[in-house]
C-alpha cells in the first residue's frame, strides 16, 4: 500500500474511493484473522468473512470508544514496541492503541509525508507552543505530550514558547525569530494554548511571524468565549502577525499518524489519499449528504496493528464539498463533539465522579 | 460550607443550626406513627402533585400523587398502630441524582412513621425534583408548624464535612445510589445504635412464557409489548427495576416466532409513544452491544429498529447486568421457569414476567431460595413503587417496636 510520491492530497474522490475499497477490505480480512474480538464483532452483526463491499461507506465501522472499554489489537504481546493511550476530555477511561513496529514506522512515514503537503521537504526550525515539561514529566504524560513528540521529529532547532511555569518565554521567541524568523519556520500547539501563549503575547510584543507556518488542533470550545472561530482566528493572526499559512488538523491516537489537515485557503479539512471521512446521520447510520451534519467516521490504511481502520468517532461534522477545493477528495469541518447523554438511574447519585 | 434548605426554602443555612432545629421537640409535641399532622401534609402535597397541570408536566409524579393520599398512607401504616411502634429518630436520606422522584417516597415513608428526616438532594436534581419540591412548599403553608420543623431537604456540594456530620446525627441512614454511592457514604460512620438501610447497584430482567404468549390474543401481546416499553424506556434502561434481558421459557422454534413478533411489537411500541434516541445514546448502544460481542457475550446483535438492539446470549446464565444502552435487550431461551435459579444471583431484583401462572411463579420462588430477585411483578409494574423495596418493607424499617408486657 504505497501513497503518491509526491504527495497525498492527490486523489481525486472516485479514485480515491476506487484505491480504498480494496486496502480496506483486506484490512477488514486481516484483523478478522488477528483479532478475535473483532472477528466475533464482525460475526454478530452478520459481516460474514468475504462479504463484498460496493462503497467505502458500507464497510463495517467500530464505536471508536471501544478501544476505551476493550483491549483491540492484531498483534501478539510480544510484537506491541509501542502503545498509546489518550484520555477523552469525558473522563470515561483511556483508549489503548498497539502498535508493532511495521505501523509505528508506517504512521511516522504518512505523518510525515501529509504535512510535507505544506511544509515542504525540508525540515524547518520549528516552535513549540508549549512547556518542555509535557514530554520531559513522564508522570504527566498525556494525549498532549503525545502530539507534541511525534510533530517534533518534523522540524528542527525547537524552542519552547511555555517557560516551566507555563508562562510565555518571550526572550527565547524574541531569540528563535532573530535566528530563524527570515525563511520559512514551523510552528505547532493546540489551538488553545497557540491563541493565548503565542498569537496574544506575539500581537502585543509586535513579533513579525510572516514566515511561519502553523499547524494546530485541538477544537474551538475554549476560545467560544473570546468569540475566535477559525475565520477570526486566521484573520487576526494576519493583521497581528503577518502570519497567513495557517492549518488546523483533526485527528486521533486511534488512527495515530493519520491527519485530516486544513487547506491553504483555510475552512475545511481534507483527507489524505489514505483515508477518507462518512458523515453519517445517527438516527439511521446512513451517510448524510453533502452540506448535512452527522458523526464523523474516519477511515484510514494506516491501522495494521489494531482494528482502527474504520472508526465511528464521536465528533460532529459536515462535508462541504467534493473535488471543488484546494486539494481533491472531499472537504469537511468538525462542528464539535457530540453532547453527552444524560446519565440516568439508580446507579448515578451525587458525589459520584463531579463533573458535571 | 454552603448548605442550601430547599425545603422548607430558606435558603443558605449551616449544619449545626440545622442539626439544633431537627433535635428540637416539634410544635404540638413528638410525632408518632402515622401523625395527623404529617398525614394532613402529605395529602395536601397528593392534591397539587395530581393536579392536572403538573402531571401534564410530569407524568411520572401521577404514581406518587396517589401514593401520598389518606388512603394510601394509612394503608401503608405499620401494625402495630397502638403506641407499641415508634419511630427510629432522626432518618438521613441519601437519594440517586437522577431517578427524580425517589427521595419523595422513601422521605414521605419516613415521615408519614414519625421520624424527623433529612434528605440530602442533588443539586442536579431538575424537571419532576423540582416540582416535587415545589409542592411540598406550597402545601407547607397551610400545614402544622411541626413539618417544617422536623422534615428538611438540603443540597449542598462535595462537602465530605455535611454528610459526616449528618451521618454522625441520624439514628438511621438510606442510601441508594449503587455500590460507589453507598461505599462513599458509609465512610463516615454512624453512632452505634444506628443502622444503614442501603440500595447498591441491582439488575433486572423479563421472562416470558411462550406458550403463555401463544394463548395470548393479538391485543393482549401488543398490550404486553407497550408494558415492557414502560419498564425498559421510562429511565432510558437504566433504573435498577428496568429489565436488561428478557428468558423466553418454552420450546425453542416457538419461543423464536414469539420473540420476533416480541421485538417488532416493541419497537411499534416505541414508536408510538413518541420516543427518541438520543444521538450519545445511539453510539452508546453500539458501543455496549459491540461489547458484549468483543467479550464473546453476545453471538448475534439484531438492530430491530433504531430505538431496539437485540443480542443472543452465548450463555443464558450469563446476561450483562452492567447497562449497555437504552433499548438494548439480551435475549435467551430456557425450557422451564425454574431454569431461571441457574441465573439469578444476589444483584438480580426485579423479575418482570408475562404469561405465567400463580403456581408457577411460587415454585420458581421456591426454587430461587433467597438467591436473588427481590420482586416478581407482571409487564408493566416494573417501576412502580412499593412501599416494600428491595426485599425491605420500608414502614417497619422506619420504625421500631416498643415491647411492654
Amino acid at each position: 500500500m504505497s501513497v503518491t510520491a509526491e504527495g497525498v492530497f492527490g486523489r481525486a474522490q472516485a479514485d480515491k474511493e476506487a484505491w480504498l475499497l480494496p486496502e480496506l477490505t483486506g484490512l477488514i480480512e486481516h484483523h478478522r484473522a488477528h483479532c478475535p474480538p473483532y472477528a466475533r464483532i464482525l460475526d454478530a452483526i452478520g459481516h460474514r468473512p468475504g462479504t463484498p463491499y460496493a462503497a467505502v461507506a458500507d464497510l463495517p465501522w467500530l464505536p471508536v470508544r471501544l478501544f476505551k472499554t476493550h483491549e483491540l489489537k492484531s498483534i501478539g504481546d510480544g510484537e506491541v514496541v509501542k502503545t498509546l493511550s489518550s484520555s477523552g476530555t469525558t473522563g470515561a477511561g483511556v483508549s489503548r492503541v498497539f502498535l508493532d513496529r511495521a505501523a509505528a514506522t508506517a504512521q511516522t512515514r504518512a505523518l510525515s509525508r501529509t504535512m510535507r503537503a505544506v511544509l515542504g521537504p525540508a525540515r524547518l526550525p520549528m516552535m513549540i507552543v508549549d512547556s518542555r515539561s509535557i514530554i520531559t514529566d513522564r508522570t504527566a504524560y498525556s494525549a498532549r505530550g503525545a502530539g507534541v513528540l511525534g510533530m517534533a521529529t518534523l522540524g528542527r532547532d525547537h524552542v519552547w514558547v511555555l517557560d516551566e511555569r507555563g508562562e510565555p518565554d518571550l526572550p527565547a521567541i524574541r531569540d528563535f525569530l532573530a535566528r530563524h524568523g527570515q525563511a520559512p519556520f514551523l510552528i505547532f500547539g493546540f489551538t488553545f494554548l497557540v491563541w493565548r501563549f503565542l498569537y496574544e503575547p506575539a500581537a502585543a510584543a509586535g513579533f513579525d511571524l510572516s514566515h511561519g507556518v502553523l499547524v494546530h488542533s485541538g477544537g474551538w470550545k475554549r476560545l467560544a468565549a473570546a468569540a475566535v472561530d477559525g475565520v477570526e482566528f486566521r484573520r487576526r493572526f494576519a493583521d497581528g502577525t503577518g502570519l497567513r499559512r495557517i492549518h488546523n488538523f483533526y485527528g486521533m491516537v486511534e488512527q495515530i499518524g493519520t491527519i485530516f489537515l486544513e487547506g491553504p485557503e483555510g475552512g475545511s479539512l481534507y483527507c489524505p489519499d489514505f483515508a477518507d471521512v462518512v458523515i453519517r446521520d445517527p438516527a439511521t447510520w446512513r451517510e448524510a449528504p453533502a452540506g448535512t451534519p452527522g458523526l464523523i467516521e474516519v477511515v484510514s490504511t494506516l491501522p495494521t496493528s489494531h482494528p482502527g481502520h474504520v472508526l465511528l468517532t464521536e465528533d460532529l461534522g459536515v462535508v462541504h464539498g467534493v473535488d471543488d477545493g484546494d486539494w481533491p477528495g472531499k472537504r469537511f469541518s468538525v462542528l464539535g463533539r457530540l453532547p453527552r447523554a444524560e446519565a440516568r438511574g439508580c446507579s448515578d447519585t451525587i458525589g459520584r465522579g463531579g463533573a458535571a | 460550607m454552603s448548605l442550601a434548605a430547599r425545603f422548607p426554602a430558606t435558603g443558605p443555612t449551616g449544619i449545626d443550626a440545622l442539626l439544633a432545629e431537627l433535635a428540637a421537640v416539634p410544635a404540638g409535641g413528638p410525632l408518632t406513627v402515622g401523625d395527623e399532622r404529617v398525614i394532613d401534609f402529605l395529602s395536601g402535597v397528593s392534591k397539587r402533585l395530581l393536579d392536572p397541570a403538573v402531571t401534564r408536566r410530569h407524568p411520572e409524579l401521577g404514581p406518587l400523587g396517589f401514593f401520598l393520599r389518606r388512603a394510601e398512607l394509612l394503608r401503608a401504616l405499620p401494625a402495630p398502630a397502638d403506641g407499641r411502634r415508634q419511630p427510629r429518630g432522626l432518618i438521613f436520606h441519601v437519594p440517586p441524582a437522577n431517578v427524580d422522584t425517589i427521595f419523595a417516597y422513601s422521605w414521605a415513608l419516613a415521615a408519614l412513621t414519625g421520624n424527623h428526616n433529612v434528605v440530602r438532594l442533588s443539586a442536579r436534581a431538575a424537571g419532576a425534583a423540582e416540582a416535587v419540591l415545589a409542592a411540598l412548599n406550597e402545601a407547607l403553608a397551610g400545614a402544622h408548624p411541626a413539618i417544617g420543623q422536623t422534615q428538611r431537604i438540603v443540597t449542598y456540594g462535595h462537602d465530605a464535612e455535611v454528610t459526616e456530620r449528618l451521618s454522625a446525627a441520624c439514628d438511621l441512614r438510606v442510601i441508594w445510589g449503587g455500590d460507589r454511592a453507598v461505599n462513599d457514604v458509609r465512610r463516615h460512620p454512624i453512632r452505634p445504635l444506628a443502622r444503614d438501610l442501603t440500595f447498591p447497584d441491582r439488575a433486572s430482567f423479563a421472562a416470558v412464557s411462550v406458550p403463555g404468549w401463544a394463548a395470548a390474543d393479538h391485543d393482549a401481546r401488543r398490550a404486553a409489548a407497550a408494558a415492557f416499553a414502560a419498564d425498559a424506556y421510562w429511565f432510558d434502561q437504566a433504573a435498577c427495576a428496568s429489565p436488561r434481558a428478557v428468558y423466553w421459557i418454552g420450546p425453542d422454534l416457538a419461543a423464536a416466532r414469539a420473540r420476533a413478533e416480541f421485538d417488532a411489537l416493541l419497537a411499534a411500541a416505541v414508536r408510538d409513544r413518541g420516543w427518541a434516541i438520543e444521538p450519545a445514546m445511539a453510539v452508546q448502544n453500539r458501543v455496549g452491544a459491540y461489547g458484549a460481542a468483543a467479550d464473546g457475550t453476545a453471538t448475534a446483535i439484531g438492530f430491530v429498529s433504531d430505538m431496539v438492539t437485540t443480542l443472543d446470549l452465548a450463555v443464558p446464565a450469563a446476561y450483562p447486568r452492567a447497562r449497555l444502552g437504552t433499548g438494548v435487550f439480551a435475549h435467551a431461551t430456557l425450557a422451564r421457569l425454574t431454569d431461571l435459579a441457574g441465573v439469578v444471583d444476589r444483584r438480580d431484583q426485579t423479575l418482570t414476567y408475562f404469561g405465567f401462572s400463580a403456581e408457577e411463579l411460587r415454585d420458581l420462588a421456591t426454587a430461587l431460595a433467597g438467591r436473588g430477585i427481590d420482586r416478581i411483578v407482571p409487564f408493566g409494574a416494573a417501576l412502580s413503587f412499593s412501599p416494600v423495596w428491595d426485599g425491605y418493607d420500608l414502614p417497619r424499617e422506619f420504625t421500631k417496636i416498643m415491647t411492654i408486657r
